[in-house]
């Protein structure tokens, strides 16, 4: 997934990131200053382990209680900015993945151990599906009695046109993992099917429900992860009857433990209990607490102070997609009371330089600006010590497969930049004073990182010309083929953690189009074999090993982006919450298992 | 009074439009098909197209304009529903009537200015009166310069001290947040509280030197000396002649300030994280949202044209010399 948050809350939050540059001290040249604070890479392996697929038991509800959970209370959350959208058709963000886990279920789910280990399993089915034809075909079956919010049973009815009003044009924010395995890659599977708003179903060849509670998905091609993709909040059910298309996203219809109460765009959200909804067939969520208040407009830097201090609501308080501020770090890491009350953990994204492939053709070049990269100063301007550190590889250490020794550019040594290793392959490429486009989105974080990119690239002779680019169309602007830019920074994390939701999406030939997100434009022969090979293998660890082989295949041989740095979370909680942990699949504050100790 | 009425609401009606007209024209005059903002990562010529059909626009620029103008008096017809009379049209990014998203964040800007105001009309006028009437004294300098010195404040600068010390350390005092007054009363006024204080603290200090010094030039005007020469007593002349003499040009700041902080205490709200008028025209700016744009671009123009109107109406009140035509 890409990183593309609440637009409002990029152009807001980047200002208190700058602050925090200044105060965190990241072009100081001590030798601590580069060191990774927080969580370790170490600590972060067991966020790399490959998903267990779980079994019809694994399935059953009630999830395993927390211990000391009481029920009551309702939930303070501060957030940055309003969620972009409340219909899970439309979900591909941390901060709306965080809502989803409250208010919506679909076919599968993720349940977590306390060591972290990740299971998929059945949520509104009895088990993770049962595939068949080599893992061309999926089959799941309901369980009984689920209900929406308004009472209605859900049944394979409703589950197909969740997944068909997918194909729908007005839906098009969501991940298309499932349209593109069951019609076609890129935007074919758009072309194929309109959506069901006409009264048009899928042809049953493709998508099957032989009665109310048995679902069939015909792929093109045999997948391993059908149930990791069901998994995501996109593909979470919206009852048929009840689904009122774009209006949808104001009022849409909860499946989970909690339902909207109110909902004022801009200002606030408020989750009640869904009576409906019975913990006997979930596997994931508990209610401990009876509602949840979401208040927006509170930025990182009053959320920390506002939670840190402790008081009235605050006391209640979780982050969903905040970050402690840096100017609070200091406070917070020093004292053990409040350090109790903080979770920390690596987020999936990897941020990296692209290279647009078809104009930046000289891999010397593209090596060049590898090994200058200011990776450290880079990540310290976006979220302090404790927001990142220098990223060695393409791969996030919450990828099965990731290497922390692999460092082809050097960072563990040359943290912000071999400069002198990057003019020599400049000098050799004889590209001293060559002319190219980088952009960057209008945001002050991402303004600062690239001033400090392009002081490195100047100093090994190139001449870059900077191109600011709205910050709310940054993605489509990037996703065009014919972009007209040189370098361009993206971050890009795992929907699940298997490289199969980073390498295709990334570096597949295939997904060279406006809109993709094959951002370098990578179209290796190589590439998109090993892709279409590692995909089909079913062994999860050797699907990780094959992978690890791959990203060092991608970065030595064709080098189509730099990775600059990985993003680390770090949030903090009120005295009186309880259940408080990293969620390994949300990547955050898990908001399944939260309850309040009075 | 009736004919200044017609006369400036005509006018007032005339700038609105040109206001309307202006911010529209100027909008679709960018080179960027307002439809991309709305169609989200995995746009398609399709979503474009729905999106084109649902927002109207298809058509052309001009009648676009006026579909928005008849749409403010009579309603109009979206792919998305149908928005009732005032119609200001449907946000870009979420597909609220835009008239529904102005009347849920109106409350908070009128909470705010009005009960700012009691507070900056309160300290800031008793402040300069007392001034005034003690002119040269120790209590006329310590308000003096106390206004010079918080007058130079800003709310940016005060509001996170205030935030700091009261709330973040000490507790006293609740963290800003907006509740209905209908709700609860005591949680409207608790939460608001200190956004007003700090608020009132940077405008008191105008009102403090205005109505000062204003006071002092009337104070030396021939009619108030006669009525003193009359024998009327200090405190009759002060608050009888005087007074309302001084009133004029603090009507004038007065009808300026609350034009403006209608039309959005941006900086007020940003500062303590509420969300009135000012954040949802920020937003509307940050997220090229047209139709909300040109909603807060019209109501903030019309706050600001009506409190003019009634200032000028206010002259002709307090002062009979004034004549309305």
């Amino acid at each position: 997934m890409s990183i593309l948050r609440s637009r409002t809350a990029q152009a807001t939050v980047a200002a208190a990131a700058v602050g925090a540059l200044a105060l965190t001290g990241c072009s100081s040249g001590s030798k601590d200053s580069n060191k990774p604070a927080g969580k370790s890479q170490e600590e972060a392996k067991a966020q790399a382990k490959p998903v267990a697929m779980g079994t019809a038991q694994d399935s059953v509800g009630p999830a395993k209680p927390v211990a000391g959970a009481k029920k009551g209370g309702t939930v303070q959350v501060y957030q940055e900015a309003d969620f972009s959208h409340l219909d899970p058709g439309q979900i591909y963000v941390s901060d709306a993945g965080m809502l989803s886990k409250l208010l919506y279920r679909g076919l599968t789910t993720y349940t977590e151990n306390e060591k972290g280990d990740q299971t998929v399993v059945g949520d509104l089915a009895t088990d993770p599906g049962k595939s068949s034809d080599g893992g061309k075909t999926w089959t799941f079956t309901l369980k009984d009695g689920i209900k929406d919010q308004n009472g209605h049973v859900i049944t394979s009815a409703d589950i197909r046109h969740s997944i068909e009003r997918l194909y729908d044009p007005f839906l098009t924010d969501g991940p298309t993992y499932i349209q593109q395995w069951l019609s076609g890659a890129g935007t074919k599977y758009r072309e194929a099917y309109k959506g069901p708003y006409k009264g048009k179903h899928l042809p049953k060849t493709v998508l099957d429900t032989p009665d109310d509670k048995t679902i069939t998905f015909h792929f093109l091609e045999a997948h391993t992860d059908v149930p990791q993709a069901l998994a995501m909040a996109a593909y979470s059910v919206v009852p048929e009857k009840t689904d009122t298309k774009q209006k949808y996203d104001q009022s849409p219809v909860a499946t989970g433990p909690y339902k909207v109460a109110s909902y004022k765009s801009g200002k606030s959200l408020s989750l009640v209990r869904n009576d409906n909804w019975d913990e006997k067939t979930d596997p994931l969520r508990h209610a401990y607490v009876d509602g949840w208040n979401i208040e927006f407009n509170h930025d990182k830097a009053d959320q920390t102070k506002t939670i840190l201090a402790d008081r009235g609501d605050a006391k209640n308080a979780i982050m969903f997609t905040g970050q402690v501020d840096a100017t609070q770090l200091q406070k917070i890491t020093s004292d053990k009371a409040v350090m109790k009350r903080t979770i920390q953990g690596y987020a999936p994204y990897v941020w990296q330089l692209n290279f647009n492939m078809d104009r930046v053709k000289d891999k010397k070049i593209r090596d060049a600006i590898s090994l200058a990269m200011p990776a450290t100063s880079v990540a310290r301007a976006d979220g302090g010590a404790y927001g990142g550190d220098a990223a060695t590889s393409l791969m996030s250490p919450t990828t099965p497969g990731y290497d922390a020794k692999y460092d082809p550019f050097n960072r563990a040594k040359k943290p912000n930049g071999d400069i002198e290793a990057a003019k020599k392959l400049i000098k050799e490429a004889g590209a001293e004073g060559k002319k190219l486009v980088y952009a960057y989105a209008n945001t002050p974080v991402r303004t600062t990182q690239a001033n400090l990119i392009i002081n490195n690239l100047e100093k090994i002779g190139l001449d870059i010309q900077k191109k600011e680019v709205d910050q709310a169309t940054w993605y489509e602007q990037m996703g065009k083929v014919k972009n007209g830019f040189d370098l361009y920074m993206t971050g890009w994390g795992q929907d699940w953690a298997d490289g199969n939701t980073v390498f295709p999406p990334s570096f597949d030939g295939a997904q060279i189009q406006d809109g993709a997100s094959n951002y370098s434009h990578t179209n290796d022969e190589h590439v998109n074999s090993e892709l279409g090979r590692i995909q089909k293998i079913a062994d999860a660890d050797q699907r990780a090993s094959e992978y690890a082989k791959l990203s060092k295949y991608i970065s030595e041989k064709i080098n189509p982006a730099a990775p600059i740095y990985y993003t680390k979370v770090f949030q903090i909680a009120g005295s009186n919450v309880g259940g408080l942990r990293y969620g390994q699949v949300v990547s955050y504050t898990d908001p399944t298992t939260i309850y309040l100790k009075k | 009074m009736l004919r200044f009425l017609i006369r400036r609401v005509s006018g007032a009606a005339l700038i609105l439009l040109l206001i309307s007209a202006f911010t529209f024209f100027m909008y679709f005059a960018i080179p960027q098909d307002p439809a991309t903002l709305a169609c989200g990562k995995n746009c398609t010529p399709d979503a474009l197209a729905i999106i084109h059909k649902n927002l109207g626009l298809d058509d052309p620029v001009p009648l676009q304009y006026w579909h928005y103008l008849s749409g403010i008096f009579a309603g109009r017809d979206f792919g998305v529903g149908h928005c009732d009379a005032p119609c200001f049209g449907v946000s870009f990014r979420n597909n609220q009537m835009v008239w529904d998203t102005i009347m849920d964040r109106l409350p908070l800007t009128l909470s705010l200015t009005f009960g700012g105001l009691v507070v900056f009309l309160f300290v800031g006028l008793g402040a300069g009166l007392m001034a005034a009437r003690y002119r040269g004294t120790w209590l006329d300098k310590i308000f003096s310069g106390g206004s010079l010195v918080l007058s130079s404040f800003q709310i940016y600068f005060l509001g996170p001290i205030v935030l700091g010390i009261f709330v973040y350390s000490t507790g006293w005092l609740d963290k800003p947040k907006y509740v209905p007054i209908t709700q609860d009363p005591g949680g409207w006024f608790m939460g608001l509280l200190i956004p007003w204080i700090v608020m009132a603290t940077i405008f008191t200090a105008n009102y403090t030197r205005m109505s000062r010094s204003s006071m002092i030039e009337q104070l030396q005007e021939e009619h108030v000396r006669a009525a003193k020469a009359k024998g009327m007593s200090s405190r009759y002349v002060f608050y009888r002649y005087a007074w309302r003499g001084s009133v004029i040009p603090i009507i004038t700041i007065l009808g300026m300030d609350i034009g403006a902080l209608l039309s959005g205490g941006m900086v007020t709200e940003l500062t303590f994280g509420l969300a009135g008028f000012g954040r949802l025209a920020r937003d509307s700016v940050i997220l090229k949202d047209l139709p909300v744009l040109m909603g807060v671009m019209i109501i903030s123009a019309a706050f600001i044209i009506i409190c003019n109107i009634v200032v000028d109406a206010m002259y002709a009140v307090v002062d009979p010399r004034v004549r309305l035509s």
